[in-house]
């Protein structure tokens, strides 16, 4: 994201601009969370328990008599890692896939797409439940197979941009040339492929925290004491729903805001970088 | 007294004698969320010797003994019948069979009631009598099944039909739970013959002597039952007999989320609640003050086993420390919010004289729900483990309440030096973790009570697959044995409590507290006052006695 | 065009076959298996036999052998039968099959029937405060947890009126209010989701399509607006939408299995999740089968569609 981008970004698109400063934010949050955060992410004191906000406890306390506070703030840690981890081997596994089979062409692509559309015909889910219950709940289990899982729904818009790339001059002329295959790769299709694959890593971040929110309702996300905002919700936050809303409502805000804010942002990056992608989620 | 007292009093008797009493009404539909509201049925076929098919079926099949619900409190007897698998001997009654009594020793005669229909079912059977020959089927129908639990009917020599309606059984020794294991437990249904020409694991082939019979299953979400009009049984109210079912239509709600099930009670969607947590009680309380309530304490004892081939707790010394390193009445008082008992397992209140309670045990038990952590370390030391030592301890992520609690115990034994490493499985891979005996070596874990005789000889004789701990006693075994052998039942409870002193000196678990759960229902819910089981985990014949005042769920404003 | 659709049925063919086995392999990997859950049923079980149990369910055969005897069954209509209540895999799906169909379709109808709307007067309006807070208001929708909606909607309602959806499921055909009573709060939830990014698309794709030529000619030619968007732009507007429903299919089926949890909808959501918690193989491999089969069926669908809605395609 260079500076000349957002400053574009702010004068046209400025929503989108707000949406990236609220996202840095958290991620801010997330990154010096340690620090911020005025108690651990796992003190209970029974004696403290289901205490409304207060100066003391900015969130208030669960029913452990742990801060909510801190909670949310490592919780934010925890889903950027999640978030980040989970888009970032998408897009690598969007890059290799789509690549592969953009450029390669023939039975290769032929193969690969078939594995694709296997692949696609079901439900997110649906596959997320069962691998998850084959791995066994857990953070790094939940990144690798949502890596996966929008990896490989990923690599079709990759391909179709490798292909459009293939198809123009610059490509032919390296190739009459005698360039290697590699050295075509780099110099020539990926820059090119480059603004599709940031849009689509930034879309991802924001669904694969709420992926992780849904897998935590159906009793697959990752245990607890970990605080992401998923489980938090979908947890103890139903739980004690009346003995203390602020249970929910704090992961509850975080979460929305967060993955609304980095999708605005996903929005007015693609509207500008690359108007041709419009028609692509 | 004074003369105006004397007045009210008048009055009150007047308005006590039974012409006054309501007068039960006919017809209705009853929605319960059972105690099992979130499971779907598992089997309906005996065959599968499944533990939850008598929850399921036990309005349409019928067992030879039953709970005697005349002893209830709300009667003005003394039972609650909660226990999800005793009957206190005070409180069986006959229900298919009439009489019985012992000829020797090892031989029981025993008599079938006359005249209890089966109604026909096409594809199925005819209408008939229930005979003889459906006990002698229903057993040999358990035994033969590849899923036959081993030697827990092996006391049954042979089972023979002297006319009938008369059967002796031949016993090849005597067993304590004889009464529990073919007349009123989990696997006790009596079975129509023709079940055996039938696809018997279809709901469809459901058929029974009960008071009712199966409509509709929608898996995922309903089971529904309709009225026998040729019930054979009848409840006596006021005075007068009255033919039961009294309700048209019997559903069970399956209904996975906690906070669908709440608001079905508070809509008046579900006229009974079963199982509560206590978390949700204040508000239900202050959201629907028209609910009536039933609290009792949960049949299900929670601990943490700790594996004796694991080289510290081997020692018993470690074992007594890992209890006396947590604060139990802390965690009752404030976990809990005080809806907890410090000590109800192994045995549980509703054993009656089997159970003990905590203030009248010797002092080295009531010494480990005490709260000493100084004494902890100092055991730990006196056992070679001075730097404490590390312990993984298996969770399941399907128990919240597991799954809060054990971070609490993690600060408590950090305190003493033992490093928790707490590791979370879901359900199926928790439990076969326990059946293949690969669990860790801390493995928390909740169990049944069942009876006071199986809660011992499941968790703590040698070789039981319900003994995680791999606790290991050949004088403990032989005195388990002998107890199942006693047939006094005075000397039998004197035994058990012997048993279940040692047992908690022995500390294979690290014993934590048990919580209560309650049960609400609706005003016009009648004839109920939160049993729920009359036998193991049969409610059918407690629904069969409802009736439900119409009117007044009208008048409430609740269609 | 015969021959079209026979081709394209042949080529889903290995795609299916690929999916099975991947399937029916993946789920004995996962870590506990049915034997094991079934000796921990009973908790007064002093010991049961192992093998005979395993023998009885078939599960004692090489893995291998078990798959071929699947795909026979398959082919001849027969999915297994459930592991735990021995119900026929295919009774199972039948019975829960229609009752996810019923609620995506609502969910659809209702998401289409809000987003095209909205999408293409964002279209028209474009850049304006309201196209903004449009836009915005679908992008909140996306944000927010489905089960918290969920939750809040069935809660609160309880609470404050002592009125909630119904719960109990009662078939279609036997009573059409009620079923439609208890289908609709979750279909709205689901399709005001979905209606989120079918909005943005619509309006995307309206975009594209105003700013073509075809449509400044109508508009030179004097065709009035609403005439001309009707004609024109609906027509070729419509193909990325009918293929990003395409898209859709496999999240209406999956994104369902929460709703379906906190709404007591017993469909195939619900199915698959009892299937993997109870390690019921059979009705696991039935319902990625059957739901495979369903989704590769639509998307077959879709692009014959094409070939009505976009006359290039057509004359191919």
């Amino acid at each position: 994201m260079s500076w000349s981008l957002f400053k574009r970004m702010w004068r046209e698109k400025r929503l989108g601009a707000i949406g990236g400063l609220i996202f840095l934010l958290f991620l801010l949050c997330g990154i010096f969370a340690d620090f911020l955060a005025p108690y651990g992410m796992n003190e209970p004191d029974l004696t403290v328990r289901l205490q409304a906000p207060s100066s003391e406890y900015f969130f208030g306390t669960d029913h452990l008599g742990r801060d909510v506070f801190s909670r949310v703030l490592i919780g934010a840690q925890l889903s950027m890692v999640v978030g980040f981890l989970a888009a970032g081997l998408a897009t690598v596994v969007s890059i290799v896939v789509g690549v592969l089979s953009g450029y390669f062409g023939g039975r290769i692509d032929m193969f690969i797409q078939r594995f694709v559309d296997a692949w696609m015909t079901f439900p997110d889910l649906l596959l997320l439940i069962v691998v998850i219950s084959i791995l066994g709940p857990g953070m790094p289990q939940i990144i690798i197979v949502l890596g996966f899982l929008y990896g490989i729904a990923g690599s079709r818009i990759v391909r179709g941009s490798v292909v459009s790339v293939r198809e123009t001059m610059y490509t032919h002329a390296a190739q009459s040339m005698g360039a290697s295959t590699l050295r075509i790769l780099f110099k020539h299709i990926l820059p090119n492929v480059m603004p599709v694959v940031i849009v689509l890593f930034t879309t991802r971040v924001g669904a694969t925290i709420l992926a992780e929110a849904g897998l935590s309702f159906l009793g697959l996300g990752v245990p607890p004491p970990s605080p992401t905002w998923g489980s938090m919700l979908s947890g103890t936050g139903r739980t004690y729903m009346y003995l203390g809303p602020w249970l929910a409502l704090a992961p509850g805000l975080c979460l929305t805001i967060v993955v609304y804010a980095i999708n605005v942002y996903g929005d007015a990056l693609r509207d500008l970088i690359d108007p041709r992608m419009r028609g692509v989620r | 007294m004074s003369g105006r007292s004397l007045f009210c009093a008048m009055w009150l008797v007047v308005f006590s004698l039974p012409i006054f009493a309501e007068e039960p009404q006919y017809g209705g539909e009853l929605n319960i969320g059972t105690v099992y509201v979130t499971l779907s049925p598992l089997s309906w076929d005996p065959q599968d010797w499944s533990w939850k098919t008598n929850h399921d079926t036990s309005m349409v099949r019928e067992q030879l003994f039953v709970a005697d619900l005349d002893k209830s409190i709300r009667k003005g007897g003394p039972h609650a019948f909660v226990s999800d698998a005793y009957l206190p001997a005070d409180a069986i009654r006959g229900e298919l069979a009439e009489s019985w009594h012992w000829l020797d020793p090892l031989t029981l005669e025993l008599s079938l009631r006359k005249g209890v229909m089966i109604p026909g079912k096409a594809g199925v059977m005819e209408t008939r009598e229930l005979d003889a020959y459906d006990v002698v089927f229903s057993l040999e129908n358990l035994q033969s099944s590849p899923k036959k639990i081993n030697e827990y009917l092996d006391h049954i020599e042979e089972l023979e039909v002297v006319d009938p309606h008369t059967l002796r059984f031949h016993f090849n020794k005597f067993n304590a739970e004889w009464d529990y294991r073919f007349g009123y437990g989990y696997y006790s249904a009596i079975v129509p013959r023709e079940t055996a020409d039938v696809d018997a694991k279809s709901w469809r082939n459901l058929v029974g002597s009960g008071p009712f019979s199966m409509t509709r299953y929608v898996q995922g979400n309903s089971q529904s039952y309709a009225k026998n009009p040729d019930y054979w049984d009848s409840e006596q109210l006021n005075g007068k007999q009255y033919a039961i079912p009294f309700i048209d239509r019997l559903n069970y709600r399956i209904i996975k989320d906690e906070a669908t099930y709440l608001t079905g009670l508070r809509t008046g969607k579900l006229d009974i609640l079963e199982a509560i947590r206590w978390i949700a009680v204040d508000h239900l309380k202050e959201t629907t003050p028209e609910l009536n309530w039933h609290r009792w304490l949960s049949t299900s004892g929670n601990f943490i086993a700790m594996r004796q081939d694991f080289p510290p707790f081997a020692d018993r010394r470690v074992r007594r420390a890992m209890n006396l390193a947590i604060n139990q009445a802390e965690i009752v008082e404030l976990f809990y919010g005080g809806h907890a008992e410090l000590m109800a397992f192994p045995q549980h209140p509703g054993f009656g004289d089997y159970f003990q309670p905590l203030e009248e045990m010797p002092a080295s038990v009531q010494e480990l729900f005490d709260y000493d952590p100084e004494k902890a370390k100092a055991l730990l030391v006196e056992a070679g483990y001075e730097d404490g030592f590390e312990v993984t301890v298996q969770v399941c992520s399907c128990s919240p309440n597991n799954m809060d609690l054990i971070p609490l115990l993690e600060g408590y034994y950090a305190k003493i030096g033992v490093q928790l490493i707490i590791q979370p499985l879901e359900y199926a891979s928790f439990l076969s973790m326990m059946t293949t005996r690969n669990h860790a070596p801390a493995y928390f874990m909740n169990t049944g009570h069942v009876n006071p005789t199986t809660t011992i000889r499941k968790n703590f004789v040698t070789g039981q697959l319900w003994n995680p701990s791999l606790h290991s006693d050949a004088e403990f075994d032989a005195r388990v044995e002998d107890a199942f052998a006693t047939r006094d039942e005075t000397q039998r409870i004197t035994k058990l409590r012997e048993l279940t002193v040692n047992i908690l000196d022995e500390a294979p678990y690290v014993w934590l507290p048990t919580t209560y759960v309650y049960t609400a229902w609706w005003p016009w819910v009648k004839n109920y006052n939160g049993e729920l089981r009359a036998g193991a985990v049969r409610p059918g014949p407690i629904y069969a006695r409802i009736w439900l005042d119409q009117q007044m769920k009208k008048d409430m404003g609740f269609e | 065009m015969q021959a079209y659709i026979a081709r394209r049925l042949l080529a889903l063919l290995p795609t299916l076959f690929f999916a099975s086995l991947i399937v029916f392999m993946s789920m004995r990997l996962i870590p506990g298996d049915v034997i094991d859950l079934m000796l921990a049923q009973n908790d007064v079980a002093t010991s049961q036999d192992r093998a005979r149990i395993e023998a009885a369910l078939g599960l004692d055969q090489p893995l291998l052998t078990q798959y071929l005897d699947w795909v026979g069954g398959v082919l001849q209509g027969d999915l297994g039968r459930s592991l735990w209540q021995n119900t026929p895999v295919t009774e199972q799906l039948a019975a829960t099959l229609p009752i996810t169909f019923e609620l995506g379709f609502l969910a659809l109808l209702i998401a289409l029937s809000v987003a095209l709307p909205i999408g293409i007067y964002s279209a028209m309006r474009q850049d304006t405060t309201g196209d903004y807070v449009v836009r915005s208001f679908s992008l909140l929708m996306l944000a927010i947890p489905s089960f918290w909606l969920g939750t809040l909607v069935m809660v609160f309602p309880s609470v404050w009126w002592r009125w909630s959806p119904p719960l109990a499921y009662v078939p279609f055909f036997e009573d059409p209010v009620a079923n439609l009573s208890h289908m609709l709060v979750p279909a709205i939830l689901l399709g005001l989701s979905m209606s989120a990014v079918t909005m943005r698309m619509t309006r995307t794709m309206m975009l594209e399509v105003l700013r073509q030529d075809y449509i400044r000619t109508a508009r030179a030619k004097g065709l009035s607006e609403n005439l001309m968007i009707a004609r024109h732009a609906l027509r070729n507007g419509l193909i990325p939408v009918v293929t990003l429903i395409g898209l859709q299919v496999p999240l209406l089926i999956g994104g369902a299995v929460i709703l379906e949890q906190i709404f007591v909808v017993p469909g195939m959501g619900l199915l698959l999740l009892e299937a993997v918690f109870q390690r019921d193989y059979p009705v696991i491999s039935g319902i990625f089968l059957v739901v495979g089969v369903g989704v590769l069926l639509i998307n077959l669908l879709i692009d014959l569609s094409y070939g009505f809605l976009d006359p290039k395609v057509r004359h191919q």
